[in-house]
This record gives C-alpha cells, structure tokens and sequence, in this order.
C-alpha cells in the first residue's frame, strides 16, 4: 500500500508466499477437532461442578496434612507412602538399568555408520515395535504370567519398554560422533571391536548416560501406573488409597510423590547437566529435541 | 586432573602425554550407582529364576495371546474413536494452555522474577504427579467417563509441553525482542509479535509429540476409569479373555504405528 507512493517504480515487491498450505492444515485441524468433540461421550456439565469439587477435596487433602504428623494413625501414613515411593524408584533404577544394559548392543546394531544397512533396518523396526507398545500389555502379556506380580515384574516391564527409545536414542548419539577418532582407529589398525570400543564409546557415552537419567526419571512416573495392575509401589497404594476414597491419606500420599519426585529430578537434572557439559559438544537446542524424544 | 605436567624428556623426544586420571566425580558417581543398584536390587528382591522355572506359564499365556479375537477389534471400534477424540481434545488444551504457561515460566516474557519463579514451581508440581494420578484425582472431581480423562490428560500435557517451551523461549533470539521494545511493544504484543513466531515451529513439533504420548497414555487413564480403550482393557483382563485382550493390543500397535507416522511426516514438514 505504501509503495504506490513511491517514486522507484523498478522495485518490485516479492509475491507474499502462498497461504495455502496453512488454511488447509488449519481447516483440517479444526475438522478433526470438531469431529472429537461431536464423537466424545463426555458429560460437560460437569465441568461446572468442577471448582466446586475441586475445592471440596483439596480441603479434605489438606486435612490430612494439617495433622501432627508424629502422631500414630498419621506418622503411619507418612511412612506408608514414603516407602511405596521408594519402592517405585527402585524399579524404575533396575528397570532403566535393564533397558541401558540391553539397549548398548542395540544402539551399535541400529546406526548406519557403525552396522549394514539390513542389520541396520531390522534392529530399527524392533525398536520401533517396542516403542509403539505401552509397558503396561508388556507387563501384563509376557512377564505377569512368569513373574507374578510385584515389583520385580514391575522393573522387568519398564526395562524391555526402555530399550525402544534408549537403543534410537543411542543410534542416534553413535551416528553424531566425530568420524576423526574412527579413523585413527582405522589407520592404527584397530578392528571393528576394538574402534566400537576405542573411538565410537568414549564419544557417545557421556550423551547415552544422559539418556539413561532421563530414562530413570521417565520411568519413576510409569512404574505408578504399573503399580495400578499390581506391581507394587506408588501405583498400587494410590490405587487402593481412591478405591476406599480416604482423602486425607491421598493429600499425605501425593505430596510424597511431588517432592520425592521433585527431588530425584533435580539430582539427575545435575548429574546430566553435569555429564553433558563435560563432553561439551551439544548444543542447547539438540539436547532439547532428544528430551523431547526421550519422552517418546 | 587433567595432566598438565611437561614431559620429563625435552620437547623433541615424541614422550607419551601422561593418561589422564579419572576425576573424583567420576568415581563418586560410579560409587553410588552401584550403591542404588544394589539397594534397588534388594528392595525389589531381583531375581530371574522365575524366568526359568515358570517359563512354560508365560507360554500358555503367549500361546493363547497368538490366537487373537479379529472380530474383537471391530467390536470395540466406538472405544478406538472415544480414544483418538479424547487424545485429540486433550492435545488441543493442553497444549494451548501449555504455550500461555511456558511463557508465564520464561523470564524472557515475564520479567518479574518472583512471577515466573512461581510458575515454574506450580508447573513442576503439575509435572512431578505422573498421568495415573492425574486420572484417578479427575475421575474423583467429575465421575467416571471420558471427561475426566480428557482433564487428567490435559494437565499431563499442560506439564510436558511447558517444559518443552520454556526451554526453547529461554533459548530465543533476543533480537527481535530488542526490536519489539524499541517500538513500544507492552510484554502481551511483545510475547505474540517476538518470541511467539520464533517458538512457534518448536512448540507444534512438541505438540505432535504430545499427542503420540496421548494416545499410549489414554490406555493408562482407562485404568482409572477415565473412559477409552483402556476399560475395556481392564475389563478384558480382569475376565483373563487373553485372545480379546491380544486382539487390542495388536489394534494399539496399528494405531499408534499409524499416529506416529502421521505425526512424523508433519513434523518433517513443520521443522
């Protein structure tokens, strides 16, 4: 509009690009949206209750918490809980341990520089399998009827659901290495063990333990809903806690969770601070992407 | 700790550089590794003898599962819809919500350092309780269905995506900021016209991932009665119906195979 005004007529202004492609993205979103709420059987006047009840069970919560909590039924509560919790970090350790330990020769096999592309495809497509299965039917389908249940069955299903993210995530970190330290290998005539071991490990492993934390604090919060099924931990105690509906103890019981987890984050959050910086070749923005993944 | 002492021959003689020491972080950490694994090993009480004893068990069990019910998974086509829309409608507020929040977390958009320290703490609270409790804590405030599974979503993703963000606003490129201030821009028009465009293609990209997680996490808070898939997972368990159960499982597999290349293909066009 304001270049009419202006004497250079040779200028000419560039085409704006076509808007196209993002009205139809937002057409179809939309259509999509207002096909859910139209096939979603949910009962939306109840949103209107919803401060209400709210504010009704957080007093009822905070009850739990306004007790002397040295006193006998509530120091009973506390320790309850806080031993759940720990329990649910335990096999969130070994379960990440599991799926670290598995994932390592997984990782080798998946990346292109290191493995033949058929290995290389195969490796990818089991990955991808155990990815696309939640640990819940994996603890349920192939270890409940082995292991019973409990904690162990518990640790078992977070680890086999680990190794889909931990061995991409491995892949991926092998592939981004530094080709120089390969090639001396090479030149100094190591073989393929021997440069995994010399030149490919020492590169990625600061950024695959990296990972592992993630893994870790990832699989504090899954190991709650395995608890539900059974398997011991936060899970199982919250599950029995709503069925009986005892407000006080969920208050005491969810206020464990927030700051044991709260806490665990914050350690491993320095660990892995602590570890990338050290290999200090990441840049911020890919570190954020493979959080992003991790969670995937 | 890295060895920084000359060689002890002249500066001629090719001496091999001394090896570096580990430092003590290195072994303090292995230390305590150790010391949760074996903690968590006993607390769990590890053992994979079952693995051995009761291996015939788990193949009945897989036996029956690779006989599934077909028709089951047509059967329960309107639960796959009531996912997939609960999925969807949670992704959608959540992540909406998410976006205002991370940039009421930013001290990039939110200069007052109490304000944005406030929220990240009420956001790592909404983080640290996992998806099952969120399901179980909406079930509670509005009764059974899907409702309540849309809300329990919603803060599971409002938790992520602010995370997500966040870290990406704190990471911006501050000049397009400097050119909002420098035209008078208020901190609203500052957030939409500078960082807004800059964290947009991050944020879609997060939101995508977001919804991938939503569909694996909607089986979860059927669990709690939280409407979708996952009920009739439960009810199919309880009855130990192993070949409808296999039957949804072999349907979850298509489904979220089938999301996450969708997503997959879009975020390749967004990044």
């Amino acid at each position: 509009m304001t270049a009419a005004t202006r004497p250079t007529t040779t200028m000419k202004r560039p085409t704006p690009p076509s808007k196209w492609p993002h009205t139809i993205g937002l057409l179809v979103s939309l259509a999509v949206v207002i096909l859910a709420v139209w096939l979603v059987d949910a009962n939306w006047i109840r949103l209107a209750d919803l401060p209400a009840s709210i504010g009704n069970y957080v007093v009822l919560m905070g009850e739990g918490l306004t007790h002397n909590p040295l006193e006998v039924p509530w120091s009973e509560y506390w320790v309850l809980a806080t031993q759940r919790m720990l329990e649910s970090i335990q096999m969130a350790w070994i379960g990440t341990l599991i799926g670290a330990v598995l994932s390592l020769p997984l990782g080798f096999l998946a990346a292109r520089t290191v493995s033949p592309a058929g290995v290389v495809f195969v490796t990818r497509q089991f990955l991808n399998a155990v990815r696309a299965l939640p640990e819940i039917i994996l603890a349920i389908v192939l270890i409940m009827p082995i292991f019973g249940l409990g904690p162990l069955t518990g640790a078992l299903a977070l680890g086999i659901g680990s190794i889909g993210t931990l061995g991409k995530l491995t892949a991926e970190a092998i592939e981004s290495i530094d080709p120089g330290p390969v090639e001396a290998a090479l030149a100094a005539g190591a073989r393929p063990v021997q440069r995994m071991r010399w030149a490919i490990l020492p590169q990625a492993l600061p950024e695959i333990v990296a990972f592992w934390l993630y893994r870790f604090e990832i699989n504090i919060r899954a190991s709650a809903v395995l608890g539900v099924i059974g398997a011991g931990g936060i899970g199982s105690l919250l599950s029995q806690l709503f069925n009986r509906r005892e407000w006080e103890q969920i208050g005491i019981t969810l206020v464990v969770i927030i700051l044991v987890t709260i806490a665990v984050d914050s350690i491993s959050g320095a660990v892995r601070a602590r570890i990338i910086s050290g290999g200090g070749r990441k840049l911020a923005a890919r570190e954020r992407r493979d959080e992003a993944s991790a969670i995937v | 700790m890295t060895s920084t002492a000359a060689p002890t021959r002249g500066p001629e003689a090719s001496a091999r550089p001394r090896k570096p020491a580990p430092s003590w972080a290195l072994w303090a950490g292995i230390i305590a590794a150790a010391a949760v694994t074996v903690w968590s090993a006993l607390g769990i009480e590890f053992t994979l003898v079952p693995f051995f004893t009761d291996a015939t068990r788990g193949w009945f069990v897989i036996q029956e599962f690779f006989a599934p019910n077909w028709g089951f998974i047509f059967q329960v086509g309107n639960a796959w819809l009531e996912t997939l829309s609960i999925a969807v409608l949670a992704s959608l507020i959540g992540c909406l919500l998410g976006l205002i929040a991370a940039m009421m977390a930013s001290k990039v958009t939110l200069a007052n350092p109490v304000a944005h320290q406030a929220v990240k703490w009420v956001l790592s609270v909404i983080r640290s309780i996992p998806d099952i409790g969120w399901a179980f804590l909406m079930v509670a405030f509005v009764g059974v269905g899907s409702l309540a599974g849309i809300l329990a979503l919603v803060m599971f993703n409002i938790g992520i995506i602010a995370k997500l963000t966040s870290e990406s606003i704190d990471a911006v490129d501050p000049g397009p900021i400097e050119a909002a201030d420098a035209s008078g821009a208020n901190g609203l028009q500052r957030a939409r016209w500078s960082v807004y465009p800059q964290v947009l293609p991050n944020f879609l990209s997060y939101s995508l991932y977001v919804f991938e997680l939503n569909i694996r996490a909607s089986i979860v808070i059927g669990l709690a009665g939280a409407g979708g898939i996952g009920n009739v997972l439960l009810v199919q368990l309880g009855r130990f119906a192993w070949e409808n159960v296999s039957a949804i499982f072999i349907a979850t597999f298509v489904v979220v195979l089938a999301v996450d290349l969708a997503s997959q293909a879009i975020r390749r066009r967004i990044a």
